[in-house]
């Protein structure tokens, strides 16, 4: 994918775009190269482009006067939270204010009589569970980021984790934002009540990567804390018993609190990294958790075992919680346990429905083998969530095209099978590109029209999510139906 | 069109750019159960999608199915109760509140109203279940959004938002929905005669425990929860709720699914001679709003985070419930009261404006249900 070619305009402007920040936001500009260079991307590491400047914000009002300043002088705005997006969400422009809310990270109040947090969104996802569990609650979305990225990016990203399918996704559990929209005007949708008044605003700035509005403050659900964890690891001699098993738990009215499988690619990686005792021999193998009181985890754990050997596999439970906590760390490590294998890598986040599984896994081998490239699977299986890794070199003449084309092979086969494109990383530039292969016209057409009923000027995190910017015409009441047109000002990236 | 009756999606782009090009508005309905919800706004003509129905595909193990709107809640229910699975959200019946026969409700009004009933406290509203849908929009376009897998987060997520629109964004052809496994026992515990703040702080305490109640409710007399699980979990469930209602002459009962159906639909207030409403809050004010209201009748669910109320003292009310951080739905009056008072709160300028910004996003021409949430929208 090719960056932007930056309006130069602005850019020639850079300056005193620089002084005019310093005097709304004093202590909190970056504007000189070498500072910049501290945040010239995020996790989509093949990527990287500095900002004209990057302002960090230490309250809502500042916020306000950014995007209003933004607003008048129509220079684009990237939100950014701690940089840990997968899918370049938070890459900069070089034309363009980089807004990092990483200053914003009070926790404002904490209300167990109602379960909930108020939270500015620079704070750290797990640092509300840290808050919190002294009184037996926890905030459950868990990305594996967790003890880095902010509330402000999972809100961006929707993003999920090791527990959706039990707890659901950051918008699951999200009672109520404020949120600073492009001009400066300050909103607040949702609160501390469980049913939202009116258009459900909210149910759509979560998962907006940035485009709608700059999240100020979130209003998140806490959960009680279950009081018994049990872990059990099944090892498959062959991929579609797995995929079979999987398909039982859930048609057996099991929820475990999480189910991730491994491929033996992924499984060879990890043992060579952490040796978590997997069984190297083993095609595929799942770790599987149940939560809840003591009998009910019982006897999740017994119908789950007796389902796994049902499907011929070898299955043993944690022995204790250091055990527990072994065979996890080695889920958790498949990243650095890839990572080690070659200088660069790619993570894809498809999601499938399950019964595609099979077919699915077989598939991206015979891909593998024409892109010539090394890769594994993980998979969150309980919602079909796949993770593949894909491993190469930058360096090497064709690796990073060869790579991303084999990822975006990937996706349309989700898409194919009746997925879809991400399942909780989010589109960014990274899958901007395949929107057209799980939308049509008609859907992009209305995606873009809610995206001008926000952010009519086409400020904020333009490049992001869409592949074709079209105008918005009177402030998005009126698409232009034929003949879209490209913002002249706004190159595409 | 006066009344238009269409079937399948190509009937709805047909009838959607017809009343486009005539700039004529109309009502979208199906079962007709909730006609009387929202502001009496009846724009003369009628769109009738009960015959875009039936069950497309439903896959048990993939916890989905998909649905044409105009089916009937009763039909879904029972098919997904044939696989041991059920709606997460626990659909109300709000038709013999609002005039109209019991059973008629469809799975679009249920997902246009936000129907939700005791269930929402433990597996989300029809906002978290809803993964994807197909619609026509004010363009006369047919679109989808969403999709048909749990996880999933490409492009805005346009299913949150028609849940609880009104059908003021578009005209639904197909709906997507998370199920979940249904119980296989249930039980429900009584405890008599607690007053409002006893009674929500009781709620609120088990609410707050890892017992994952399915039901949490109460009205003047009684409070109710409801348990779920397998024998011997129910039962350890059930003595670890003793242990939290120490000291409370606890009744135990076989699911006693009608207590919390009925809180659901509001049937005690079918024959209440006030105004009824429905208020959200957050569950730690529900007792001082249900005190404060001075409310002949009232009931509670969600662990206090909805009220259900009857009074006409309108003004007071939402005095009250502003005061509380809450929102009131004026959930049942005459039509006359529903065109001269706000059914829904009156939204804070900014709000006000992104509402209609996103309303002309998909009906620029204020084609559908016109007039029903606010004035214009």
């Amino acid at each position: 994918m090719e960056l932007p070619q930056p309006n130069t305009e602005i850019v020639a402007h850079g300056a005193d775009i620089i002084t005019a920040l310093r005097a709304l936001v004093p202590d909190g500009v970056v504007g000189d190269p070498s500072g910049l260079a501290a945040f010239d991307g995020d996790a989509l590491t093949a990527y990287r482009q500095k900002p004209l400047a990057c302002v960090l914000p230490r309250n809502k009002e500042q916020v306000s006067a950014v995007l209003e300043f933004s607003a008048a002088h129509n220079i684009p705005i990237v939100p950014r939270g701690a940089g840990t997006s997968l899918s370049g969400g938070a890459l900069p422009r070089a034309d363009g204010i980089l807004l990092s809310l990483t200053r914003m990270n009070r926790i404002v109040e904490i209300d167990l009589a109602n379960r909930c947090v108020v939270a500015e969104p620079g704070v750290t996802n797990l640092a509300i569970t840290r808050a919190v569990e002294h009184a037996g609650f926890y905030y459950a979305p868990d990305p594996s980021s967790q003890i880095a990225c902010t509330i402000g990016g999972n809100v961006a990203e929707n993003s999920g984790g090791l527990h959706c399918l039990k707890y659901g996704l950051t918008t699951n559990n999200l009672l109520g934002v404020e949120l600073i929209l492009p001009g400066g005007a300050q909103v607040r949708l949702g609160g501390k009540a469980a049913q939202a008044c009116g258009l459900d605003l909210l149910g759509v700035v979560a998962g907006s990567e940035g485009l709608l509005g700059v999240v100020v403050e979130a209003t998140l659900r806490l959960l009680p804390r279950p009081p018994v964890t049990r872990t059990l690891l099944a090892a498959f001699g062959a991929v579609p018993d797995a995929g079979q098993c999987v398909a039982d738990i859930i048609a057996a009215g099991l929820v475990p609190a999480a189910m991730e499988f491994m491929d033996r690619r992924c499984v060879a990686a990890v043992e060579a990294y952490s040796a978590p005792g997997y069984p190297s021999e083993a095609e595929g193998v799942l770790i599987i958790d149940a939560d809840g009181l003591k009998a009910e985890v019982d006897d999740a754990i017994a119908r789950i075992g007796a389902i796994a050997r049902r499907n011929g596999a070898d299955v043993r439970e944690a022995t204790d919680e250091n055990d527990r906590a072994r065979l996890w760390a080695g889920r958790k490590a498949a990243f650095p346990a890839m990572g080690r294998l070659a200088p660069d890598m790619l993570c894809m986040d498809g999601t499938i429905p399950r019964r595609a599984l099979p077919q699915v896994l077989a598939r991206m081998s015979e891909m593998a083998d024409e892109y010539r490239l090394g890769f594994c699977n993980v998979f969150h299986a309980g919602d079909g969530n796949l993770h593949p890794l894909i491993i190469f070199d930058v360096m090497k003449n064709d690796e990073l095209a060869r790579a991303e084309a084999f990822g975006a092979d990937i996706l349309r086969l989700c898409v194919e099978v009746g997925g879809v494109l991400t399942g909780e990383h989010g589109v960014g530039l990274e899958k901007r590109d395949l929107m057209p292969t799980m939308f049509s016209e008609a859907d992009l057409a209305q995606q873009q029209r809610l995206k001008c009923a926000f952010d009519g000027g086409g400020l904020l995190n333009p490049g992001k999510v869409f592949p074709i910017l079209s105008a918005c015409v009177e402030q998005g009441h009126m698409h232009v139906r034929s003949g879209r047109l490209p913002f002249a000002n706004l190159p595409r990236f | 069109m006066a009344e238009h009756v269409v079937a399948i999606e190509a009937d709805v782009v047909e009838a959607v750019r017809a009343a486009q090009s005539a700039r004529a508005p109309f009502e979208i309905v199906a079962g007709r159960s909730k006609r009387n919800l929202g502001r009496a706004v009846r724009p003369g003509d009628v769109l009738d999608v009960s015959r875009v129905s039936g069950i497309v595909s439903y896959e048990p193990e993939e916890l989905i199915l998909t649905a044409r709107p105009g089916t009937p809640i009763v039909e879904i229910a029972a098919a997904l109760s044939a696989k041991g699975q059920r709606l997460g959200f626990d659909p109300p019946d709000w038709g013999p509140l609002l005039g109209a026969p019991a059973g008629s409700g469809t799975i679009g009004g249920a997902i246009g109203a936000d129907a939700c009933g005791p269930g929402r406290v433990r597996y989300g509203a029809v906002r978290d279940q809803l993964l994807g849908f197909r619609g026509v929009n004010g363009f006369g376009d047919a679109f989808k959004a969403g999709g048909k897998v749990v996880k999933n987060v490409t492009g805005f997520d346009i299913p949150k938002l028609v849940c609880g629109a009104f059908g003021t964004l578009g005209v639904l052809t197909e709906v997507t929905l998370r199920v979940f496994p249904k119980p296989s026992r249930s039980q429900t515990i009584v405890v008599r005669h607690l007053t409002p703040a006893a009674a929500f702080a009781l709620l609120r305490k088990v609410w707050a425990s890892p017992l994952e109640a399915t039901g949490l409710a109460c009205t003047a007399d009684n409070t109710f929860i409801r348990l779920d699980g397998e024998k011997e979990p129910l039962a350890e469930k059930i003595a670890l709720l003793r242990s939290l209602c120490s000291g409370l002459a606890m009744e135990q009962r076989d699911d006693d699914e009608a207590v919390f159906r009925g809180i659901a639909d509001g049937a005690a207030f079918v024959t209440a001679l006030h105004d009824v409403w429905r208020v959200a809050l957050a569950p730690s004010s529900a007792a001082v709003v249900v005190e404060k209201s001075g409310a002949p009748l009232w009931a509670g669910d969600w662990a206090g985070g909805l009220v259900w109320l009857a009074t006409n003292d309108h003004q007071r009310l939402r005095a009250i419930v502003r005061e509380a951080g809450g929102h009131a739905m004026l959930m049942r009056a005459d039509a006359e009261t529903r065109t001269s008072v706000d059914v829904f709160e009156t939204e804070e300028p900014v709000r006000a404006q992104l509402t209609r910004a996103v309303k002309a996003a998909f009906d620029p021409f204020g084609l559908f249900n016109p007039g029903r949430m606010w004035d214009g929208v």
